[in-house]
Formats: structure tokens, sequence, C-alpha cells
């Protein structure tokens, strides 16, 4: 495993073209991609998440950490579905309708798709329409609402609401955040589930598509 | 005193009647004039118009040409989308510098050449003919940081601060070089201040701002010294790790958004005046008038007397009146 260690250091230092050859060498080697994922990759995320809420890493830091962990899995993906490897959940995530702010929801995407889960990432300035449209489409389980704005988070309740009046509301769970989102508004919405960071997005996540 | 005698005794450590108002406006001014903001971002005319009437309307000492970050990255080149209602917005799916290779290409635009750079520069000119002689009058320009992901899209350029720092280096360069005409066609028009938006270099860390952003912040700031203009910086967002730095680029006036005026004084000594720095939705928006004289008093009292009054940032579309007249009221009932 002395390889794989050096995957869960490439992905904290933002190494993505170590991580690639580290993988593949491991790959080549033999070692389970399952467990490079979550004995290496999974840890270094959350390694990186936890530097960037103690601010030892700032935003280059942790875009760099998710691009490598995206390029080693890049590699490890196809495997996976090979065998028939089931993802943690699947995620349909986007920034709201009128903003375009993307770099929190681009971390979070990272994070939860370092998390094992399987994220389809709608960009920004995304309509309730098309969020539960896609959501329906690739029988998601989670939708994750981005906004930065306090004039765009009433776009967040009219997903919810778009949700309800297409009979859907039980079907997805919603997760929403961004810096002027909080527990109480998440709660007024009726949404599922709230964080305040990168990090809490994946343990909610996690929480959230765990079967009740 | 009138508001220009007021601000430039203030900035010289002279006697002034009554505490300085600086508070930022965009789209509440449009919405005092009942504009509409794409207009208000395409036509220096609204512009100043709408500037003019909230000026009056809450005895702000100062008007401004700031209106979006796009103006630069547009004349650039960049695809800017316009909104009947809204801000201009650069499509960083199409940045003018998603290849990196084009910086060798781009040409810092002529700001009086008849686009987006144009318009601000004819701002500062119209406000010169319309309030010279009573109020301070703000030009605008963009910091490296918010430039250079203007034109690069922010997300690539947080990587290359850590993949490339030598193309950062080069894009700072193009950028600053192009913000020094910039901003000398606006003063020679008729500005007194420029404003240096850096909104991005909050997001860097301090090893980042300290090594690649601030060397090239400060030759910025010392080129606008060199035109003869006084300097307002202000880095949108948590700039509690940066303060120090921030503090010794020698700018007149440092805004604080998202960091504590107590922690501002403490980091740039006595002499610093700071701006800011209530809440612009918590306080501003969303409180109530009592609580915004409660939270500027505050302020005042971390860091008098080198104090301007004014929010965090942008003061935000739907805030009421009374609790701008709160702002207005707490400035002049108090001297620093
Ligand atoms: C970068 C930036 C921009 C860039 C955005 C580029 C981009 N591609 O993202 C540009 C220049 C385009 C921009 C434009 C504007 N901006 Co802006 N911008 C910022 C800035 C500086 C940083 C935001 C950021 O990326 N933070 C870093 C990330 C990592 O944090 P985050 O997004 O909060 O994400 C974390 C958590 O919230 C959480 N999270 C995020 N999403 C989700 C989703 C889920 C499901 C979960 C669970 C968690 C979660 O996890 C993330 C990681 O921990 C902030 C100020 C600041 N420093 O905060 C202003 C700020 C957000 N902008 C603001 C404004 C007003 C604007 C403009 C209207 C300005 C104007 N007049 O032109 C326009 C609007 C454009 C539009 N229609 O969206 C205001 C918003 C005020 C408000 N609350 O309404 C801010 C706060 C500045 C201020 N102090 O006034 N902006």
């Amino acid at each position: 495993m002395e390889n794989a260690k050096r995957l869960y250091e490439a992905v904290l230092e933002g190494d993505a073209k170590t991580a690639r050859s580290v993988t593949e060498a491991a790959l080549a080697a033999g070692v389970d991609p399952q467990k490079l994922v979550t004995e290496q990759m999974i840890p270094a995320m959350d390694e990186a998440g936890r530097r960037f809420e103690c601010n030892e890493f700032f935003v280059p830091e942790l875009l760099v950490s998710a691009r490598a962990m995206k390029a080693a899995l890049e590699l490890i993906r196809p495997l996976l579905a090979a065998r028939g490897a089931q993802p943690a959940g699947r995620v349909v995530i986007g920034t709201v309708k009128g903003d375009l702010h993307d770099i929190g929801k681009n971390l979070v995407a990272a994070m939860l798709e370092g998390g094992g889960f399987e994220v389809i990432d709608l960009g920004v300035d995304v309509s309730p329409e098309r969020f539960v449209a896609t959501a329906r489409e690739k029988e998601a389980h989670l939708i994750a609402l981005s906004a930065l704005l306090t004039t765009t988070m009433p776009s967040m309740q009219a997903t919810v609401e778009a949700l309800q009046r297409a009979g859907l509301r039980e079907r997805f769970k919603v997760m929403i955040g961004g810096a002027p989102i909080t527990q109480k508004y998440a709660d007024e919405i009726g949404a599922d589930g709230y964080s305040e960071n990168a990090a809490g997005a994946v343990a909610l996540a996690r929480r959230l598509s765990a079967p009740m | 005193m009138n508001s220009r005698e007021r601000f430039f005794a203030m900035l010289d450590g002279r006697p002034v009647d009554s505490l300085v108002l600086m508070p930022i406006t965009m789209m509440y001014a449009a919405d005092q004039a009942g504009v509409r903001y794409g207009d208000y971002a395409a036509d220096h005319r609204v512009l100043v118009e709408a500037q003019i009437v909230t000026a009056e309307k809450f005895d702000l000492d100062y008007v401004s040409c700031i209106s979006d970050p796009g103006r630069e990255a547009a004349d650039c080149g960049a695809v800017v989308k316009f909104f009947p209602d809204q801000p201009p917005a650069i499509d960083e799916q199409q940045a003018r510098l998603a290849d990196k290779i084009e910086l060798a290409r781009l040409r810092a635009p002529d700001p009086l050449g008849g686009g987006r750079m144009h318009d601000r520069v004819r701002a500062a000119a119209l406000f010169k003919e319309r309030v010279g002689y009573s109020k301070v009058i703000e030009g605008w320009v963009e910091g490296p940081c918010a430039e250079a992901a203007d034109l690069r899209g922010i997300n690539s350029l947080m990587m290359d601060f850590i993949d490339d720092p030598a193309f950062v280096q080069d894009l700072f360069a193009f950028v600053i070089e192009m913000e020094l005409r910039f901003a000398r066609a606006q003063i020679e028009a008729g500005a007194d201040i420029i404003g240096v938006g850096d909104a991005a270099a909050s997001l860097v860390g301090p090893r980042i701002y300290e090594e690649i952003v601030w060397p090239w912040e400060k030759r910025l700031v010392d080129g606008l010294h060199a035109l003869g203009a006084r300097v307002r910086l202000h880095i949108c967002g948590n700039t509690s790790r940066i303060l120090d730095g921030m503090g010794k680029l020698g700018c007149a006036i440092v805004d604080l958004d998202l960091a504590s005026m107590a922690d501002g004084r403490a980091k740039m000594g006595p002499d610093q005046i700071l701006l800011g720095n209530i809440h612009p939705v918590h306080v501003v928006k969303n409180g109530t008038p009592e609580a915004v004289t409660a939270a500027i008093a505050a302020c005042h009292r971390e860091c008098a007397p080198r104090f301007i009054v004014g929010a965090g940032c942008e003061v935000p579309r739907g805030t009421p009146a009374e609790n701008m007249m709160a702002l207005t009221r707490y400035a002049r009932e108090h001297r620093p």
C-alpha cells in the first residue's frame, strides 16, 4: 500500500499528475480500486475539507485537491461500474436561478464525488423546473441547491414547491447551502437538510441517502 | 461644511463638523431614481442621475462611478451578458482568457475608445459638471485579483495561483497597466478618489495574498498616488487573515466587510481611516433603524477617530429608507 499512501498525499497536495500516475500504478499492481477510494481518496478529501474549515486551506488549495481527486476517480470509476458497485447515492447539484456564484457549489460537488456519490452538476442559473426534470430523468436520490445571494434564495423554495406540484416531493431529498442560508431557512421552506460547509455537505448527504 | 470640505478635512486630519458618510449604493441607487439597473450600468447619464438623487436624498458625501466589475473585461473582448434590471454578468464558461495563450494577444483597451470603460469616464466628467463643487467624486477600477478573475474565470485563476504563478504574475502586470490607464482617464475627467475593488482577494489565504497579490495591489496603489488620486480599497468578504497587508498598502481609506473593525484598527494602526462595516443584509436591509444605529455606533467606538460611516458592502436593494436615514442621522449627529 506504499503507493496508495502517495495517492492520499497527492490528493491533499493537489497534485493531479501524481494522483493519476500513482493510481495507475496501484491498479496495475492489483490494488482493489474500492480500497483506493475509501482508504485514500475519501480520507484525503475529508482532511482537505477539515483544513479549509480551520483556515489552513483556502479556495485555491481546496480546488486543486478536488481536481486531483477527480483525476484519480476518472481512472477508478469505470472499474467500479464494471463490477456493478453502486454509488453512495446520485445527486443533482446546481446554483439556483439568477445566481452565478459557483465556487462553493463546485467544492461541494467535488467533495460529494470524493465521498462516493455520483454527481450531476447542472452549473449555475438553474431553474426549479430543470432541477426537477433532471432529478426525475436521472433517477437521483438527492437535489442539492446552492445560493449566494439573498435575492436568489426564494428560488430554493420555488424548487421545493415545484417538486410538490409534480407530486415528487417524497421521491427526492433536498439539501441546501451557501453563505446566506441558515438551518432556520431550510426548515421554513421544507428542505430536508442544510450544511454550512462542503465537508458537512458530505455527511449530510450520507445521512439523507441512508435507508430509513 | 459641504461634503467635499468635510471629506478632505477628514482625510488631512483637520477638524470636521460631522462624520463622513460613504455607503456603497448601486442597485439601491437605481431603485431610488426609479430606473432599471441594466440602464444604470449601460448609460452613464442614468447612473449619474441616480447617484445624485440618492446622495441628495440621504445626504451622502460622495457619488460613485461604480456599477459592476465587467467594464474592463467587456472592453477586452469578454462575453458580458446584460439583463434588464440586474448587474451585467461575465460569462465564465467563455472567459476571455480561457486559453492562457490569449494573454499574449490581449491589448489594453483605450479607456476613451467608446466602450464600457469610456462610459465610466463620461460618468466622472458628468459628475464633475453636476456636483463637482459639492460632492466627492469617486472613480472605480478593479484590483489585480478581481480583474484577473474576470478575464480568466475565477475558478481557473484560483488554481493558477498554485499551478502557474508565473502566468498569474504576467496577467497581473497586464491588469495593472490597464487599470492605471483607466484610472488616469477617470481622474482627468474629474474623479477625486479612486476606489479599488479586489473582491476575490479574500478567497486566497494569507500566503498567496502576501506573495502574489499584495505586491501588485501595492504597485496599483503607488501608481494611483503618482497620478494624484486618493485611494479607497474595497475587498468584499472575510479579510480577517489579510488585514496586515491591506494596512500596508498606504491607501487613504480601507473598507472592511466581514472582518471586525477592532481587529482592523489593531492591525492597521491608529492613523488608517477605516470605512464600514455594518452587515449589509442582516442589519442594513433586514434590521430596524434602532439596530442600524446601534451597529454603526459600535463600529464607531471600535475605531474612532479615523472612521467613515458605511456598510460592509453594497447597500442591498430593498433596504428600507428609514434604515438609510438612521445611518445618515448617525453620521450627521456625531463627530469623529
Ligand atoms: C466570488 C464572488 C463573486 C463572483 C462569482 C464568480 C463565481 N464563479 O462564483 C462574481 C464577481 C461573478 C460575483 C458577482 C456578484 N456578486 Co458576489 N461575491 C463573491 C465573493 C467574493 C465570494 C463568494 C465565494 O465564492 N466564496 C467562497 C465559497 C467557497 O464559499 P460559499 O460559496 O459560501 O460555499 C461554501 C458554503 O456556503 C457551502 N455551500 C455552498 N453551496 C452549498 C450547497 C449545498 C447543498 C450545501 C450543503 C453547502 C453549500 O459550502 C461551501 C464550501 O464550504 C462573495 C463575498 C465573500 N467573500 O463571501 C461575494 C458576494 C456573495 N457577492 C455578492 C453580490 C451582491 C454580487 C453581485 C450582485 C454584485 C454586483 N453588484 O455585481 C453579483 C451577482 C452576480 C449573480 N447574478 O450571481 C454579495 C451577496 C450579498 C447577499 N447576501 O445577497 C457578496 C456576499 C459580497 C457582499 N459582501 O456583498 N460575486
